[in-house]
């Protein structure tokens, strides 16, 4: 998978690209429009991973650009403005998702995950963890045919632990992913742990989740 | 009151005091004019009676048997009479006029009369000529008639004059009131267009008022600016910062202990970076940078973020109560925004409450006003502190013991922008309710 990163705040590509690194992309990076602009043409990449705000140019401008010109690479937008106008404009431009700063890594690499999925099919659309099927497709789980029943932030709670399995996500993370943008100043509640209390009394009726794992002070796991 | 109606009545009273003072003094006015008159008169005659008397003998005039002379006309309004004096205590020094009764044919009548000592072959006599003055009364009470007609027809005539030039007069600052003095949402919604008058205290005043909305207005602009330049350029290292973390905590070789630390950095990475959205939020609202094209059926929203809440609810132990009598198709609106709102007040009621306590959730028309009202049953609020909760400054200052964050200043800017009213009644120990009114 090949990745541009087109942002000029380097400390933050830097980052991004470490990360995408470790997920097995091969990241490019650039800091302005104009070489952005090159090496989309040059280049065949699957993500655009695009700032809005660049020194040279509107990643809007540079988005239509793109487009007009039949570069098929999915477009992610990123921005600090949040603004729903941008968003809108960027989907109406053929972005395929939008991401406003600050972001976590986490969920940006669960957006590309859900681009592929939608895209190309790469990934089955069946996850395996240990006896249980979380079918991202039909929003179901399943464990030895039996279905669970789960509310929909139990759902999105498991296939993103799932998605990032072997990998401590963080309540900040957990809750960011849920609730999103939701403005909501209390963190020091424990919203995340009564859903994460409520999933695993549903999936332990049906089988073992000691894969489930609890970070003490930190957050959560799924051991696969 | 209004300085037309206060001029008027200023106008009207005092000049109906000076017709009052007029009128109380007409009478002894027109008096003084006609005793004068008569006065004169009275001496002409005296002098002319006296002349007659001298140049003749006064046996011509006076009566023999009793040496006294009288006369008078047909109408008993004038009569001259020559007495004898015989007292001298009765004797008075020159002339005097005075008002008398004087009795002509048994008929008393009130006369106007000057009295004239005078010798003649040693014998003194009184002179006495009198003018009937029973016709001044009906003069009098005649001119008094006449002046207060004309005078309550000029003070009506000048009360309307009044009213019109003052009218006329403050036309200017009737308009300046009613385009610069009432509540504009902000200061960038001002009307600057000056008020035209040929007053100068009007001008002045247009003026001034025009300059201070302009400082206000600048001012305004500037901290909208700052904050909203200041979140954005926070914004960046924060994503920095916060990405940075997560790298790290995916390295393999991070200890329990560090993976504590670094996700509790994350945790105060993300309050700041709450705080800077909320901020931002605020400020973009103010902005105008929201639209507000949607309709909202409210309990349909109220339902919707009770459904978020739910869990949370139940995991608290609190019950909840809906009553909603009555519904709301609310619009133009951004229910994103209005979402938020419910949302900030709902989460409130659940974070401040105690264990086993209740929420309510009542949605009615008062007055004809569709009314939300979020009542929980927390731990309340001092009277005292009721003012300052909406104020996003003052939230900021509060430790977070007993701060409230950006919640309620949200809440205030959603509702300003929506034109939403927000009541809110505390009692400590007892809960806390907002009330919207729409």
């Amino acid at each position: 998978m090949n990745v541009l990163i087109v942002e000029d705040e380097r400390s933050l590509s830097h980052e991004m690209e470490i990360y995408l690194s470790r997920q097995n992309f091969n990241c490019d990076v650039a800091f302005n429009g104009r070489s952005a602009s090159d090496k989309i043409h040059a280049n065949s990449y699957d993500f655009v991973l695009l700032d809005l705000g660049l020194p040279d140019m509107d990643g809007m401008e540079l988005l239509r650009e793109s487009k007009k010109s039949g570069i098929e690479s999915a477009f992610i937008v990123l921005t600090a403005r949040g603004e729903v106008e941008d968003k809108i404009a960027g989907l109406d431009l053929g972005a395929d998702d939008y991401i406003s700063k600050p972001f976590s890594l986490a969920e940006l690499h669960s957006r590309m995950q859900a681009i592929l999925r939608r895209k190309h099919g790469l990934k089955s659309n069946v996850m395996r963890i240990h006896d249980f099927e979380i079918d991202i497709q039909n929003r179901t789980v399943h464990c030895n045919g039996q279905s669970i029943n789960l509310t929909k932030k139990e759902f999105d709670l498991l296939h993103y632990l799932a998605l990032h399995k072997n990998r401590v996500l963080t309540r900040i993370q957990l809750t960011e992913h849920i609730w999103g943008d939701v403005l909501e100043d209390d963190y020091e509640s424990n919203y995340i742990d009564v859903h994460v209390k409520n999933l695993r009394k549903k999936l332990s009726a049906h089988g073992s989740v000691e894969w489930f794992e609890t970070v003490r002070g930190v957050g959560y796991r799924v051991n696969a | 009151m209004t300085i037309q109606v206060k001029f008027a009545v200023y106008n009207a009273v005092s000049k109906a005091l000076i017709i009052l003072a007029f009128m109380a003094l007409l009478p002894l006015l027109v008096e003084r004019i006609v005793y004068d008159h008569i006065d004169k008169r009275l001496v002409a005659r005296s002098e002319r009676v006296l002349l007659t008397v001298r140049k003749g003998s006064i046996a011509d005039i006076v009566r023999e048997q009793d040496c006294s002379f009288e006369s008078y006309n047909i109408l008993k309004e004038e009569f001259v009479a020559i007495y004898p004096i015989t007292d001298p205590g009765r004797l008075t020094a020159g002339p005097q006029i005075r008002n008398e009764s004087w009795s002509i044919e048994g008929e008393n009548l009130q006369h106007r009369i000057i009295k004239r000592p005078f010798l003649y072959d040693n014998q003194m006599y009184e002179l006495n000529i009198g003018e009937g003055i029973s016709a001044i009364d009906d003069l009098k009470s005649i001119i008094q008639r006449f002046m207060l007609v004309m005078m309550l027809a000029v003070i009506l005539i000048s009360l309307f004059v009044d009213l019109g030039f003052v009218r006329l007069l403050i036309k200017p600052l009737n308009k300046i009131i009613s385009s610069k003095l009432q509540p504009v949402p902000s200061p960038t919604s001002f009307n600057f267009t000056p008020v035209e008058s040929s007053t100068t205290e009007f001008n002045q005043l247009d003026a001034r008022i025009n300059e201070m909305m302009h400082k206000l207005k600048d001012t305004f602009l500037i901290e909208k600016e700052f904050i909203s330049n200041v979140s954005h350029e926070l914004q960046t290292p924060i994503s920095i910062i916060q990405n940075r973390l997560e790298n790290i905590m995916i390295e393999s070789n991070v200890s329990d202990e560090v993976m504590i630390k670094l996700s509790e950095s994350q945790r105060t990475l993300n309050r700041m970076s709450r705080i800077i959205k909320a901020l931002l939020l605020i400020s973009k609202i103010e902005n105008d940078q929201y639209l507000k094209q949607e309709k909202v059926r409210i309990n349909e929203l109220l339902d919707e973020v009770i459904e978020e809440v739910e869990e949370r609810i139940n995991e608290r132990g609190l019950k909840l109560y809906k009553h909603f009598y009555d519904d709301f198709n609310y619009g133009p609106c951004n229910k994103t925004l209005l979402f938020t709102m419910i949302m900030n007040l709902v989460n409130n009621a659940i974070k401040y409450n105690r264990d086993g306590g209740s929420i309510m959730i009542t949605s009615r028309i008062i007055q004809g006003k569709f009314q939300v009202e979020i009542k929980d049953t927390g731990i309340g609020m001092e009277k005292t502190e009721l003012p300052s909760i909406f104020d996003r400054f003052k939230r900021l200052n509060k430790s977070k013991a007993d701060g409230y964050g950006l919640g309620l200043p949200i809440v205030k800017t959603i509702a300003g922008f929506h034109h939403i009213d927000v009541q809110v009644d505390s009692e400590p120990e007892t809960g806390t309710v907002f009330t919207l009114v729409f």
